[in-house]
């Protein structure tokens, strides 16, 4: 019998299917794009990359790249183009991890 | 997997001098040597001997003949560099399409730019078919849709599915076109550059002979460059196939992220022929440089040759200083000039001789448009440094012309005017666009320069020249003046005027990667301040945000004409603070 508690089990799921929790995925992400922070606006999972912070286009490549290697997953490019919150990256390492 | 041989066991080597680029392809074929796809991690991904490409081309070439496609009609490609590219562009070939190779996407978020640029680019060359990487088959589909002339489109699948019919193939000759190339510039209104097979011909036979590269037997080619671009594409696709080189590529994309292999490569398959615009050499310096293999051996590379933007010789000094010791010789260095709408090359440099530059007064040039060589060179704030760029092909002629269209003297600078048999007839169905650069058999380049000793110094492009108080300034100067303070990265700066009403007044866009108010008129005040100390001018800063960027043309090039319509419409407000 699953007990529904705070998502837990979810949480759980998604760590099992995937071999990486999603706290992980975010942690990972932030450590990237804190540098380009604007002000004091914490960065969040509805964080618009490249318009929110002060990256730019280079330092986002560089930034998809050392994901990509970090997790070991390649993004297609039009998958990439798509992306443009924090949350949409995350969803989507998560979901390359899971098919790894 | 071994690389593909760098010589052919019996096929003699063949400089350029064939009809059309399927009697190109026909000739390599006999051959070993072809290309190799490596990926970032400097690992090969694939080989297809010349001989592999033209059969490959040819079964998608009676699979287009097939399904009914018409002589001369147009077939847009994706270009990134992937053996699909080489099956679908000389497919066409071989079936009498022209091939319209187009850019991919690059970062996050650009979904919409891409399809806009995709439907821009379908308008443009009318095309009937569109084919590109799997991952765009959706893109493709998105663009076409409000297109109906388009009957194919999609990955490689949708060309593949096609049935192979029993038909004749029907290579494009002599006197047709080749291709259409989207020529730098033009983002927003592409021309397409037609591409004729004799231009094409003609522009090879300089490239790798004596004027040129002067190919022999045991050169091998490696190139990162798009195929999306002319140096790509004629550079370093092209370039090989016409003498039967073996070239080693690497996507752009890798090559930006690990630049290090495109100088690892070079080391291990012994390659001796390579092309990168200024930009290139300066990543990898600046991302490679501490990452380099102790064994690292770049003393077979005869041909570090630059093209394709404005050629830096500061940049250019700083890579052969941290490459020498890795045997990289200096006077491998060949300076080179060119555009689409010559095919791709105009000039090159003597071999052996490296980067060398003119210095002259900056105040001579800028008052009296004269490249007076400069009392101290070594005095920047007086003494302007240009590459000298080598003479032109033979076969064609250069002149820098004055306002009135008279040839000048040496050292009088002027519009550069090339004419020869590599100029393009025009852009693909824009005759009018076509009429304003193309006189009496000559191209207008749209570029400033002068004549030395009957070789060529490129100074800037003629539409972006400042005009300060009758006083010309290159924008180029003050971007790099602010640079070279190091106030802002390399092409983080942008340089333009507006009218006033009264005159000129300079406006500097950068980009602002700091937060901040005291950071942000910090930056302000620095950048003013590098232009005034530098060259002598007062401007506006305004401050872009990195998100936004600046814009670039299709060749990632700096566009400053964008950047001013930009600014114009407010785009980058808050309205500048005065500097």
């Amino acid at each position: 019998m699953i007990v529904e508690t705070d998502g837990m089990t979810d949480t759980l799921e998604r760590a099992r299917v995937s071999g990486q929790s999603r706290g992980e995925v975010i942690r990972e992400i932030c450590r990237h794009l804190v540098p380009f922070q604007t002000g004091e606006r914490p960065i969040t999972g509805d964080t618009v990359i490249a318009k929110d912070l002060t990256i730019d286009s280079l330092a986002i490549m560089d930034m998809v790249m050392e994901l990509e290697d970090h997790f070991d997953i390649s993004i297609p490019m039009n998958v990439v183009a798509e992306i443009h919150t924090v949350d949409q990256l995350a969803d989507t390492i998560q979901k390359l991890c899971a098919r790894r | 997997m071994k690389p593909l041989p760098t010589r052919n066991s019996t096929l003699p080597l063949h400089r350029a001098g064939f009809a059309s680029v399927p009697a190109m392809l026909d000739y390599a074929a006999k051959g070993e040597t072809g290309v190799t796809f490596y990926n970032a991690k400097g690992e090969q991904l694939s080989a297809l001997p010349w001989r592999e490409v033209r059969d490959r081309a040819q079964v998608v070439a009676r699979k287009l003949i097939g399904a009914g496609f018409a002589r001369g009609e147009r077939i847009l490609i994706t270009a990134d560099t992937w053996p699909g590219f080489f099956d679908s562009f000389f497919g066409a070939q071989y079936a009498g399409l022209l091939p319209v190779p187009v850019s991919i996407p690059v970062g996050i978020g650009g979904k919409d730019a891409y399809l806009d640029q995709l439907r821009r680019q379908f308008a443009a060359s009318g095309a009937v078919a569109a084919v590109g990487l799997d991952d765009l088959a959706g893109y493709l589909a998105d663009a076409a849709r409000e297109f109906p002339a388009i009957r194919l489109h999609g990955g490689m699948d949708a060309l593949h599915a096609l049935p192979e019919k029993p038909v004749d193939l029907r290579p494009l000759g002599a006197d047709e076109l080749c291709y259409i190339q989207f020529s730098s510039g033009s983002t927003r209104h592409p021309h397409g550059v037609q591409i004729t097979q004799r231009a094409l011909m003609a522009n090879l036979a300089g490239m790798v002979g004596p004027a040129g590269l002067d190919v022999v037997e045991g050169d091998r080619a490696i190139s990162w460059l798009p195929l999306y671009h002319d140096m790509g594409l004629i550079g370093f696709l092209m370039g090989p196939l016409a003498s039967q080189l073996s070239i080693d590529y690497l996507t752009p994309r890798d090559f930006a992220r690990r630049p290090m292999q495109w100088l690892n490569l070079i080391s291990r398959n012994r390659s001796t022929i390579s092309y990168s615009p200024s930009f290139g050499y300066d990543l990898a310096v600046r991302r490679g440089a501490a990452q380099v293999p102790p064994d690292l051996d770049l003393r077979c590379w005869r041909h570090a040759g630059i093209g394709g933007d404005m050629v830096r010789a500061d940049v250019l000094e700083r890579f052969a200083a941290t490459f020498a010791p890795f045997g990289f010789d200096s006077t491998a260095f060949i300076p080179s000039y060119g555009m689409a709408e010559v095919c791709l090359a105009i000039t090159f440099c003597p071999h052996d001789t490296g980067v060398r530059t003119d210095a002259v007064d900056r105040t001579a040039l800028a008052e009296a448009q004269r490249a007076v060589p400069a009392a101290d060179p070594n005095d920047q704030s007086r003494a302007r440094r240009f590459v000298i760029c080598g003479r032109v092909l033979p076969g064609h002629r250069l002149e820098v012309r004055g306002p009135d269209g008279a040839v000048l003297a040496d050292r009088a600078v002027g519009r550069i005017f090339v004419s020869g048999p590599s100029i393009m007839p025009g852009y693909y169905g824009e005759p009018e666009a076509s009429r304003e650069v193309l006189v009496d058999g000559w191209l207008d380049t749209g570029d400033l320069g002068y004549t030395l000793d009957g070789e060529i110094v490129v100074t800037g492009r003629a539409k972006d020249l400042i005009i300060v108080n009758g006083r010309n300034v290159w924008p180029q100067d003050i971007e790099w003046a602010v640079e070279a303070k190091r106030v802002v990265k390399n092409g983080d700066a942008a340089a333009f005027s507006i009218d006033t009403g009264e005159g000129e007044r300079v406006v500097v866009a950068v980009l602002a990667r700091v937060s901040g108010e005291q950071g942000r008129s910090d930056l302000a005040r620095d950048v003013a301040g590098a232009v005034r100390e530098a060259i002598a001018v007062d401007c506006d800063v305004v401050l872009v945000p990195p998100t936004l960027g600046l814009p670039t043309t299709s060749s990632g090039k700096l566009s400053r004409a964008r950047t001013k319509a930009n600014y114009l419409a407010g785009l980058y407000a808050p309205k500048p603070e005065a500097a």
